[in-house]
């Protein structure tokens, strides 16, 4: 069934799609946003972590190979929001050195843009959105920028416990930036420190798109088709234009939706998977990959952290799911000798009994009696630190095709990846330096998170660059080979940093959009 | 979600329950009130929920009385996309149902390999505890099914799930739940 053609369509309502939405709409767009999963309300945010997952990952699954295969699951969404329904919020932006580790160390390249060019958005997101944190302390490490619109959150004696030992090591700690509103903005009510952030926030004081960009969109016109799995982009006859895509809907009837302007914005692994499978007579390899490009560099972060018991009540039930403070003291590449790569650290999470993040798993290899003794020490004194690490982008980690097909008889993706050498030195390194300040806060116990080394926050697969001899984009997300065509969201990042990346996703996105709505009559003529 | 079935989800979330088959009646029941008055099973057999209940509460004192097998055997016969389960976090390919067959009966061949023929409920809790420990560490030789690291963090956090995720948990534990949207009947 045919649709009516509309200025664009965007594939996926999570921080990108919204955001792209909201832009489009405002500037007058004619916008349809094809989600594939439900129509989530706020009233469906239940507090609780089983009844949580409903609003993780489903659908058709992803293949995971490789010596360190992807996780998604726990930070992928599903439906309406996307994985930003129930992110931590953490807003820690990229720093300058972020963009040009080529010219700077010669590994992996640089990206097309700099640190000032997105810096601008930075800050109008954090207005857009809501951001509380402390921007002039932050400045011990990146250039100046405008206050956040909201004073920090509040702190906890989970995360001020750890401070002497911060201190200790020399790492300073500032308020974390986080999407969440200290006090009451823009009619959206101040947190209440229940620390349920991670399964979504009903009342809407974290900044999820059904409160934010989505919202936005919405009022200005836009419309969201939930249940719609898109399965093909679609082009003319000559392949130099997209023109539209092919999606199920609920009912499981094939549709097609018009539009002069296309926009990916499905997830890292999605995005590419839906290019290689538009393949046409004149893109054999899938759209916008002539050169190869399409679903290679992916790329993801890695976490140390270091876990401890106090002797005391640390009350760690109180606060958010993401950091109270924050620091980038070792976030230069080469700030831990014999490792590479930055490291990006948090302290003071609220905590929940279970689940991945939970304090049931802070001690995998307890069960039985020991496992019942365990959480009732944990419930009284147990909190965690954490460091972020920064992967190199490879080639050979990378998304394809499989064999095996979804119901609608689209390829199912394979999520191909391997740590190189440098990650477990850095990871190492985080977790001996972890110790180290546990000990000086004052830990009766402190021990290590090992386990495998964790994949999280999946980034790469339509990287940007200059050209189309290193890149699938331009540095707003535009193909270098079809114009019309857009990839949003953290897919379009070069390199990873070891910042979470939502931040920068949306900043990237509002740039990406803002260009479109900018040159749309020489873009979607 | 469409309004049916928001209203179908928040009338068993708020309710505090999963929706249950009793006499040809779907009904919403903690996994712990399922248990208690024998709800039939829907797709685990009777011999596996013996397995599941014995490896729960080996692996988290309480599991048993709180319902893991009949959480578990509810969660595996609704659609995998409605699931609840910590295998959707842990990117088990659905249907569910495939891997918890197939962990259940490793299990139960691992244990009458090491204990004469008897399955992994028929034997004592320090066989129980040795064999899971073993599995824990994937050193039970000749195991076939799924990783039996993987096998045990699953069904341990299943069984953290019904002890400890539920208000009742919370409160075992004096910590206080706080909830946004509670759960009631403190599931």
């Amino acid at each position: 069934m045919a649709n009516e053609k509309v200025d664009v369509v965007i594939v996926g309502a999570g921080a990108s799609g919204s955001t792209y939405a909201a832009v489009l709409a405002k500037a007058g767009k004619k916008v349809v946003v094809l989600e594939q999963g439900p129509d989530w309300q706020l009233s469906d945010l239940i507090s609780s972590d089983f009844w949580g997952r409903r609003v993780k990952p489903a659908g058709a699954p992803f293949l995971l190979e490789g010596k360190n295969p992807v996780s998604y699951g726990y930070q992928g969404g599903w439906g309406v929001g996307g994985a930003a329904l129930h992110y931590f919020a953490n807003f820690p932006r990229l720093l300058p050195n972020d963009f040009r580790i080529k010219s700077e160390h010669n590994r992996a390249h640089d990206w097309p843009i700099s640190y000032q060019d997105v810096a601008p958005y930075y800050d109008k997101v954090a207005r857009d959105v809501g951001v509380s944190g402390d921007a002039k302390a932050e400045e011990i490490w990146r250039p100046a920028g405008d206050p956040y619109p909201m004073p920090p959150m509040k702190t906890f004696r989970n995360g001020q416990i750890w401070l002497k030992g911060f201190e200790s090591v020399g790492i300073r700690m500032v308020p974390a930036a986080v999407g969440m509103n200290s006090t009451e903005y823009k009619g959206r009510p101040a947190c209440i420190y229940d620390g349920w952030c991670h399964v979504g926030c009903p009342i809407g004081a974290l900044a999820n798109p059904l409160v934010t960009y989505l919202a936005d969109a919405r009022k200005a016109g836009a419309e969201v088709r939930p249940w719609s799995s898109v399965t093909r982009v679609l082009t003319n006859a000559q392949g130099t234009k997209v023109t539209g895509v092919e999606y199920y809907d609920q009912k499981k009837e094939r549709q097609v939706q018009e539009a002069s302007v296309v926009v990916l914005a499905a997830w890292a692994a999605q995005n590419p998977r839906l290019l290689l499978n538009s393949s046409t007579d004149k893109h054999p390899k899938g759209l916008a990959n002539t050169n190869g490009l399409v679903g290679k560099y992916m790329m993801t972060h890695f976490s140390s952290g270091t876990l401890a018991i106090f002797d005391e009540n640390v009350e760690n039930h109180m606060g958010t799911t993401g950091a109270q403070y924050m620091s980038y003291e070792r976030y230069g590449k080469t700030a831990h000798k014999g490792a590479f790569g930055s490291s990006f650290i948090v302290a003071g999470t609220a905590l929940k009994t279970s689940d991945l993040g939970g304090f049931a798993n802070a001690r995998l290899d307890l069960f039985g009696p020991e496992l019942t003794a365990f959480m009732k020490r944990a419930a009284r004194g147990f909190s965690r630190i954490g460091a972020f690490g920064e992967e190199m982008p490879n080639i050979e980690n990378r998304i394809e095709l499989a064999s095996d097909k979804d119901e609608f008889g689209m390829p199912l993706g394979r999520i191909i990846h391997s740590y190189d050498d440098d990650v477990p030195k850095l990871w190492e390194a985080n977790f001996a330096e972890g110790l180290a300040i546990a000990k000086a806060a004052g830990a009766k116990e402190m021990w290590s998170g090992r386990g495998n080394i964790p994949t999280i926050h999946l980034m790469g697969g339509t990287i940007m660059g200059t050209g189309a001899e290193n890149s699938v984009v331009n540095s707003y997300g535009q193909t270098h080979e079809i114009p019309n065509l857009y990839m949003a969201g953290p897919g379009i990042f070069a390199t990873s940093g070891a910042s979470n990346p939502t931040y920068t996703i949306f900043a990237l996105s509002l740039r990406g959009a803002e260009q479109l709505a900018t040159k749309w009559s020489t873009i979607a003529g | 979600m469409s309004q049916m079935e928001r209203r179908a989800f928040m009338k068993g979330a708020a309710g505090g329950a999963l929706a249950f088959t009793v006499g040809g009646i779907e009904v919403l029941l903690t996994p712990a009130a399922a248990r208690a008055q024998g709800v039939p099973l829907r797709t685990l057999t009777a011999a596996q929920a013996a397995t599941l209940e014995a490896l729960g509460e080996t692996l988290v004192p309480g599991a048993r009385q709180a319902g893991i097998a009949h959480f578990v055997d509810q969660q595996i016969s609704i659609p995998a996309d409605e699931a609840l389960l910590e295998a959707r976090i842990l990117n088990v390919r659905p249907p569910y149902a495939n891997f918890y067959r197939a962990a259940l009966a490793a299990v139960d061949r691992a244990s009458q390999a090491l204990n004469s023929g008897r399955n992994f409920a028929q034997v004592g809790e320090a066989e129980q505890r040795s064999l899971v420990d073993s599995m824990r560490q994937n050193k039970i030789e000749g195991w076939q099914g799924p990783g039996g690291p993987f096998v045990y963090l699953l069904l341990r956090s299943d069984a953290v799930d019904v002890v400890y995720g539920t208000m009742d948990g919370y409160a075992g534990l004096g910590i206080p739940y706080m909830p946004h949207i509670a759960p009631t009947k403190r599931w």
